[in-house]
């Protein structure tokens, strides 16, 4: 029998049993994991996929987890009707930060842009303390449906668990059609894919607005899972966290977006008492798979079996 | 009503005069090819045709309509293809996925349905793929299907990047610098390629060449640039013995 | 009010001058690599680091804690260029970016690591002081900023003009092939200069760190007001990263002054954002976006 890519559905059938196996601390790392798979898959659509340097994400991920805190908060809708509109507010963020890429501003010129973007969020996070309660925080009470309420590990396992399913279906639909594509050709040369017709502006947007969709869901996510909010977690640590998780598990590739994800988001719980290790060492990994592995591990399994590769073309 | 009516074109880069004043007509079924010294807004005349400059001066219609005020993409979309000089083809793509992104307005899968995964979105890019298989077998090129494009040979990239061009079947295609770097044999099969298209498709075809007897061969009209003016056009034999061309461009 | 003016444009350029430093050390790595470093921050903020190691670990006086501290950034930046830069040189830019943050992150990473988030000062090398004049006050500090950074604009102006080296780096600015068609060794030479760079950029992180507490954050702030000068006087332009400097230098105290504080965080973003929006070449650059 024909090994293919339905194979991936065992993996969260498997994962249905994992709460059986782990403490709630460790449950809690998991769920990290998840919040951080959504993270990772929408950070490499616009890094990986289409090419562009933006250090938007943490922008998106805290706008994301503050939309969701502060509709829960200051409008008493419960956290599973903000899921959604968390990620429409990351997708205009997105598209706010695609406007100077549609003024021709590319490279680092971008970067600078979308750095100094994120920074202005933050501060933004602090002044703002009617909403966000400034450097204080704000905390988001627990989930509830019907009486039903979110509160331990486990149940916020199987919510999420759900969540990361369908973005990562939805997504690799997309990544995998001629959208993807198009994607791809706008990074490998802009002007031949202007030449073949796609629409490359348009483009764009349409990335940066998909990549804020996604993170905006997984700043959602954080904020059920964290309970509180605090500005210092969208500060720059977070941010090479991000990007350690997508050079690590590989550029423009969905099965290392997953990796990634797995490999990197337990290590900083691991070095808690140590600050200032989780950035040494993330500099490291960076610095080393830049050096000697610049497609990331899943390039290494997908010469184990195509079904690791980054795209999979559907015919018969 | 020719198919590329191109009337006083001027590009200007800051105060410097790339093309002046350019006219001429492309029709279907004809091989135009452009020569002229280096510097001379060959490349400058190609790119304001594919919308990437834009003119100073003039106009440029393609099928009787207006095309010099499009973006690229909108020109290409109209059914003006180009190539590259050097590397237009996706490196990280194989050259199926190529030909696949030549055909991107050809496949009518929308987001919604790529997003819920209907039958409809999932047939059109199955029969994409067909067609673009199609293609390179066309070419007798199927072997390098699955392949990178950055690890083909010189002469599989040139082939894969032309079918690409040609895939959505264009009624103009330009060509920039087709035969560099392509070993004898290659250019010959190019050569062909480039007859049968012309005749067989009836597509019109405008290339940038610096190898001559490539062009002399090739081509069924000459035009010679020279400081940014069309200075001749014609049949390359009557344009060979033009006077004016052999001092300006040949040197002799 | 407006009797202020005269003292917010003092102060300004004052500060202005080191972001002015800050930002010249980056275009000239820029120019000779085209490599746009964003751990530059963090490299700035480790000369104060190192200073401050010399002096309290070590007990040496300022100022062979100041040379040892600009030697030792210069020989991290060219052991970074070397080591790190030069490998992936001709491969994509996102490599680059990503290799210099990554870098930058680490050698964060190790100065939390030694202080943790605790807020460290450097030693004050002289008592501070302050002059009156025209109805403006100075500090001695803002007095050698001035004076440390104009002396280092007349000497790199000097080298960069008037010797051979200096003409060989222009010759490079120019064009990297053709340097070494005329055989200069272009590694040698992209090495030193991030030496150059790097140590350029320490003694502004030195000088900062008279009036900030250091702390491992301090690099990105850093970066960014480098970041606002360099796009302000347009990406490449010497006298641009200068001009670029001083101009946000006193935009940060005058609407800090007249509008509101909180200017005095977020003007620098703001410069970035609208000049990259409005006329992203900046005052003095090169076209810098691409037509599409």
């Amino acid at each position: 029998m024909k090994l293919t890519r339905s194979v991936f559905w065992l993996l969260p059938i498997a994962a249905l049993a994992l709460p059986l196996l782990v403490n709630p601390y460790h449950q809690y790392v998991v769920n990290l994991i998840l919040v951080y798979v959504v993270v990772g898959v929408g950070f490499n659509i616009v890094v990986g996929n289409l090419g562009q340097l933006a250090f938007s994400n943490v922008a998106f991920f805290g706008i994301g987890a503050y939309a969701s805190a502060i509709f829960t908060t200051q409008l008493g809708i419960p956290w599973w009707l903000t899921v959604i509109p968390a990620g429409v507010v990351g997708a205009i963020a997105g598209c706010a930060a695609s406007i100077p890429a549609l003024r021709g501003v590319r490279l680092f010129y971008l970067a600078i842009m979308t750095l100094a973007f994120g920074e202005l969020m933050r501060w933004s996070y602090i002044r703002t303390p009617a909403l966000t309660g400034g450097s204080m925080g704000l905390t988001v009470p627990p989930a509830e449906l019907f009486g039903w309420v979110l509160e331990s590990e486990t149940q916020k396992f199987y919510v999420f668990l759900v969540i990361v399913v369908v973005i990562v279906v939805a997504v690799s639909r997309i990544l995998e059609s001629r959208i993807g594509r198009a994607f791809l050709s706008i990074k490998n040369d802009e002007r031949a894919a202007a030449a073949m017709a796609v629409p490359t502006g348009r483009y764009f947007v349409l990335a940066f607005a998909l990549s804020g969709f996604v993170v905006g869901i997984g700043g959602s996510m954080y904020a059920a899972l964290v309970g509180h909010l605090s500005p210092e977690a969208f500060d720059l640590v977070q941010l090479i966290l991000h990007f350690a998780i997508i050079m690590v598990g590989g550029l423009g590739s969905l099965v290392g977006s997953i990796l990634g994800a797995v490999l990197i988001t337990a290590t900083p719980e691991l070095f808690r008492d140590w600050p200032g290790f989780e950035e040494l060492m993330f500099g490291i990994v960076i610095v080393i798979v830049i050096l000697f592995l610049p497609r990331g591990l899943a390039s290494l399994l997908a010469r184990v079996h195509p079904i690791f590769k980054d795209r999979y073309l559907r015919e018969d | 009503m020719a198919l590329l009516e191109i009337t006083g074109a001027s590009v200007q880069f800051g105060g410097l005069t790339a093309v002046n004043e350019v006219s001429f007509q492309a029709e279907p079924g004809e091989v135009r090819a452009l020569i002229g010294p280096n510097g001379a807004g060959k490349t400058s005349l190609f790119k304001a045709i594919a919308g990437e400059e834009p003119l100073s001066a003039g106009t440029i219609r393609f099928q009787g309509a207006p095309i010099h005020d499009l973006t690229p993409h909108e020109i290409s979309a109209r059914g003006v293809r180009r190539t590259f000089q050097n590397g237009g083809l996706f490196g990280e793509l194989t050259a199926l996925e190529n030909i696949l992104a030549g055909l991107h307005t050809r496949i009518p899968s929308s987001f919604g349905g790529l997003l819920l995964g209907t039958r409809a979105a999932k047939t059109a890019e199955k029969n994409g793929t067909r067609k673009a298989r199609a293609l390179l077998e066309m070419m007798g090129i199927p072997h390098v299907a699955d392949q990178w494009a950055r690890d083909l040979s010189g002469g599989q990239q040139r082939m894969v990047e032309i079918v690409r061009a040609l895939a959505t079947d264009p009624p103009l295609l330009l060509l920039d610098e087709p035969a560099v770097g392509l070993a004898p044999p290659a250019r010959a099969e190019l050569m062909k390629i480039i007859r049968r298209l012309v005749e067989e498709e009836n597509i019109a075809v405008i290339l940038i060449e610096h190898a001559i007897e490539f062009v002399m061969t090739v081509c069924d009209t000459l035009m010679v640039l020279n400081n940014g003016e069309l200075i001749a056009e014609g049949p390359p034999e009557e344009v060979r013995r033009n006077r004016e061309v052999l001092e300006a461009y040949l040197g002799r | 009010m407006l009797s202020l003016l005269p003292q917010l444009l003092v102060s300004g350029i004052a500060i202005g001058m080191l972001y002015a430093l800050i930002a010249l050390s980056m275009t000239i790595l820029y120019r000779a690599t085209t490599v746009v470093n964003f751990g530059h921050g963090d490299l700035v903020m480790a000369g104060a680091y190192m200073v401050l190691i010399f002096m309290v670990n070590v007990t040496l006086p300022f100022l062979p804690a100041l040379l040892l501290s600009l030697a030792a950034l210069f020989g991290f930046g060219y052991l970074l260029h070397r080591a790190f830069i030069w490998p992936i040189i001709n491969g994509p830019h996102l490599g680059l970016a990503m290799m210099a943050i990554a870098i930058g992150y680490a050698v964060r990473g190790l100065v939390r690591l030694e202080y943790g988030s605790e807020m460290a000062k450097m030693p004050r090398p002289f008592e501070e002081q302050f002059f009156f004049a025209f109805n403006t006050v100075m500090t001695l500090d803002e007095i050698t900023f001035c004076v440390v950074v104009v002396v280092m604009l007349v000497v790199s102006y000097l080298v960069f003009s008037r010797t051979r080296f200096g003409r060989i780096v222009q010759a490079m600015f120019q064009t990297q092939r053709g340097a070494s068609l005329v055989g200069i060794n272009v590694r040698l030479f992209n090495n030193l200069i991030w030496g150059v760079g790097c140590a350029l950029g320490a003694l502004g992180g030195v000088m900062l760190g008279l009036i900030l507490v250091l702390d491992p954050d301090a690099g990105v702030w850093t970066l960014l007001r480098g970041f606002a000068a360099m796009t302000l006087g347009g990406f490449g332009s010497l006298h641009g990263a200068v001009i670029g400097g001083l101009i946000i230098g006193v935009l940060e105290k005058v609407l800090g002054t007249y509008v509101s504080t909180a200017f005095i965080d977020i003007t620098c973003y703001l410069v970035i954002i609208v000049v990259l929006l409005v006329r992203p070449r900046g005052l003095f650059g090169q076209h810098a976006t691409l037509r599409i």
